[in-house]
């Protein structure tokens, strides 16, 4: 290293790159006050000396070493054009670094450019908008387009399996254990199906299981597998209301919804974790946001299925009076457990807007008959023995 | 003096400080703060390392990586959106095509498929990172710089990778020495450009040690079934796989040496390296005891809150009250939840500062540049605008905790 020292002892020097070639200059360095500068002097400067503007140094920030200071100089365009943004001044020793920094009053100031957080704002809008037409708009629009696509058999086999996963799901042993068997209470259940789905039904073929269990619910897996719970059979104030569930169901299977849910939720998986990172606590936010869109994808679902749910009640002369009275359960059991989760983070519309739609429907309605004989209805409570 | 040595400057308790101020500005900034928290670490641990008496200096800014990310997130939505539906209709239609095994298998193809297909991004995303973090480091004023070329690194890597694959690592050595010869011969610092020397076979005495710990294995699992003593097929297979770890830490450390001897700028600087493995595996050895001490440290306040609430409620005397079970509660919970936070914190720093730092420290310290005074003729070379900030590292995760 050829390091041209010319320091007297007792001046403070620095070691001074140009910020164009790698040669160092062992500068002395003095500040005066009255021109406002610092001045480098070095018989291999230009005329001897370059003059620094205090206004315009900067020192370097979140820096390891505590024997030097690294300074450079601010982009402004008041400084002469011949000191240049990559040159880089190295103090060394506490007193000329105690000197230096009472002399240049913004050498820790933080040069934010003009139109920095318009910057920010435009990118982070630009972004987000994209990032949620995809999720929001192309993604299901591309599933909904795709899941007609798949055959239906492969559908029939995908519902088989999730039916006969579910009950271990719930955790209640084995699927085939919990399926009721009362023959008469069935065979209302097809009367049902058959009065709901009209003479020529739908494309596929509704096949309808019943679980022995508490819980009061309805899944419909794809490919027209339907499972209703004990629970909900009991918990019904009447067959009126099973059949609106029943719809319900069916809805979902002719919507392919749980095939479009799954493409949907499969495309966007991921991508909001890659967003909002690997930081501690960040996977609960992960998860909640995640939530929300997988929600509000059903809830669109859910939404559809109960319009289409009642215009086959309609159609069939079943009234809507029934699927009301059946929300009016479902909220007042809701309101028993003292919770309810807001809508957004929930996965279904908020239970008594849907009681008060189904009113709205069945009071519009001509004349209807029950949709199950008594002693039909009386065999369905008893299907699970 | 015509050589220079590698010197770090840097210090355990600034940097933890850092670490655990950034990381808190990260949490309540919903992790919008990590490009600004990763700067400013790698600001710290560059002007930490020096050659001779110059430190680096890290030049990129929180902004910019913020900016790239945002870019990068919306390209890496639109296509693994897309992908990940495409494979999941794949996915569905191939049900119950196949039966038994062959349904096994197209199932494992289909939810690997997606990684697969994410192979190319995260090497594009690797060599770009390296590329901005070269065009974002100065020393003496003077800017790093590496060429464009992450789409040939992408090409490279997966042809290397997959013949290193199909010969059960036989050709690694291969794979090792072309893909850093890739970056290295595409690298500058000013005007000078680094070219890498050396032949891929010298890399092969490195990977003595992973030979010897499947020796180990293979031995020990004949012997154990020929003795009929799995003990002894155990006891082999837990020694060969503590040796096959520092095995694969020896091979990185001696390729990295011979790299780095091999190595020229300009054609005339050389440099040498003395990394040792065995104060590699020390420090993190000692780091990783660290990492555990704080854990059992955690887990022991967490225990004595959950008595002193218990005892609190045992003692007030007559039948539990409600309200302050509840709140006894809830206090154990806010304390676990802040628990939490502290041990993810502590123990991203400490790894930082007991394992990355001191490795860093060591390897600079092993450098020696000779021919050092042609380094006073290199000339600046133009800023890189171009480079992407390195988003698509920061999108994919990847690149950990530099």
């Amino acid at each position: 290293m050829r390091s041209i020292s010319a320091a007297r002892s007792d001046v403070p020097t620095g070691r001074f790159y140009d910020g164009e070639g790698g040669l160092r200059l062992d500068v002395e360095v003095e500040v005066d006050r009255a021109a406002g500068t610092l001045i480098l002097r070095h018989a291999d400067l230009p005329d001897g000396a370059q003059y620094w503007p205090l206004g315009a140094m900067r020192a370097l920030k979140d820096q390891a070493r505590a024997d030097q200071m690294v300074l450079t100089l601010a982009d402004m365009e008041a400084v002469d054009a011949g000191l240049i943004t990559t040159a880089r001044l190295s103090i060394t020793g506490r007193d000329a670094i105690r000197t230096i920094r009472g002399a240049a009053p913004n050498i820790d100031k933080r040069d934010v450019k003009a139109g920095t957080f318009r910057k920010i704002g435009i990118y982070a809008a630009s972004a987000v908008g994209a990032v949620a037409l995809m999720v929001f708009v192309i993604l299901p629009g591309l599933a909904d387009q795709l899941a007609p696509l798949i055959p239906i058999e492969r559908e029939v086999r995908w519902g088989k399996a999730v039916v006969s996963q579910m009950g271990r799901f719930l955790g209640e042993g084995s699927s085939e254990e919990l399926t009721c068997e009362g023959a008469e209470g069935l065979a209302a259940l097809t009367r049902m199906e058959e009065r709901l789905t009209g003479p020529e039904g739908l494309g596929y073929n509704i096949d309808i299981t019943v679980f022995d269990i508490d819980m009061v619910n309805a899944f419909a897996a794809p490919g027209g597998q339907i499972v209703l719970t004990r629970g909900l059979i009991s918990a019904a104030p009447g067959a009126d209301a099973v059949a609106g569930v029943l719809a319900h169901e069916i809805a979902h299977v002719d919507n392919r919804d749980v095939t479009r849910n799954a493409l949907r939720i499969a495309g966007s998986a991921g991508l909001l974790s890659m967003a909002l990172g690997d930081f501690a606590g960040g996977a609960i936010v992960v998860g909640v946001t995640q939530m929300v869109i997988d929600n509000s994808y059903t809830r669109e679902a859910e939404f559809a299925a109960d319009a289409y749910a009642l215009d086959m009640l309609g159609a069939a002369d079943v009234s809507g009076e029934g699927f009301a009275a059946f929300f009016d359960v479902l909220s007042k059991r809701e309101g028993r457990l003292g919770v309810k989760l807001p809508e957004y983070l929930s996965t279904h519309p908020d239970t008594p807007g849907r009681a008060q739609r189904a009113r709205d429907y069945a009071a519009e309605q001509g004349a209807t008959r029950p949709v199950l004989t008594e002693a039909d209805w009386a065999a369905l409570q008893k299907v699970c023995g | 003096m015509t050589h220079l040595t590698g010197r770090y400057f840097g210090q355990s308790g600034p940097l933890f400080w850092l670490y655990i101020r950034t990381s808190l500005l990260t949490l309540v900034t919903l992790g919008i703060y990590r490009f600004w928290a990763k700067t400013r670490i790698r600001k710290y641990v560059w002007s930490a390392s020096a050659g001779g008496e110059d430190s680096f200096e890290y030049t990129g800014t929180g902004l910019e990586k913020f900016l790239g990310f945002l870019v990068a997130i919306v390209i890496l939505a639109i296509f693994l959106g897309f992908l990940n539906l495409i494979l999941a209709f794949i996915g569905l239609n191939v049900i119950g095509v196949f039966e038994g095994s062959a349904a096994d298998v197209t199932q494992i193809i289909v939810i690997y498929a997606n990684f697969i297909a994410l192979i190319p991004l995260f090497l594009f995303a690797a060599y770009r990172a390296r590329r901005y973090k070269m065009a974002r480091t100065r020393w003496r004023g003077l800017r790093f710089g590496m060429d464009q070329g992450a789409w040939g690194y992408v090409a490279r890597a997966l042809g290397h990778g997959l013949l290193a694959i199909l010969t059960l690592g036989l050709l690694l050595p291969r794979a090792t020495f072309y893909l850093e010869k890739y970056m290295v011969d595409r690298s500058w610092y000013g005007d000078a450009k680094f070219s890498q020397g050396g032949k891929w076979t010298a890399l092969y005495p490195g990977l003595k040690h992973v030979a010897i710990a499947f020796a180990i294995i293979i031995v020990g699992a004949g012997l154990g079934v020929a003795l009929n003593a799995p003990g002894l097929a155990g006891l082999a297979g837990f020694v060969g796989y503590i040796w096959m770890l520092i095995g694969f830490v020896y091979y990185r450390v001696s390729a990295f040496n011979y790299m780095m001897r091999e190595r020229r700028l300009d054609g005339v600087v050389t440099f040498d390296a003395q990394a040792e493995t065995g104060r590699v595996v020390t420090i993190a050895l000692i780091g990783m005891l660290a990492v555990f001490g704080a854990m059992i440290a955690a887990g022991l306040v967490f225990l004595l809150v959950g008595m002193a609430v218990g005892f609190g409620a045992a003692f007030s005397g007559g039948p539990v009250d409600p309200d302050a079970l509840g709140a006894g509660i809830f206090v154990l919970s806010a304390v676990g939840v802040l628990l939490y936070a502290a041990v993810l914190l502590m123990i991203g720093g400490i790894n930082l500062v007991m394992i990355t730092q001191k490795v860093i420290a060591h390897v600079i310290a092993s450098v020696t540049v000779a021919n050092a005074p042609h380094l006073d003729q290199i000339q600046q070379r133009a800023a890189d605008t171009g480079a992407d900030a390195e988003g698509f590292a920061d999108a994919l995760d990847i690149g950990g905790a530099i």
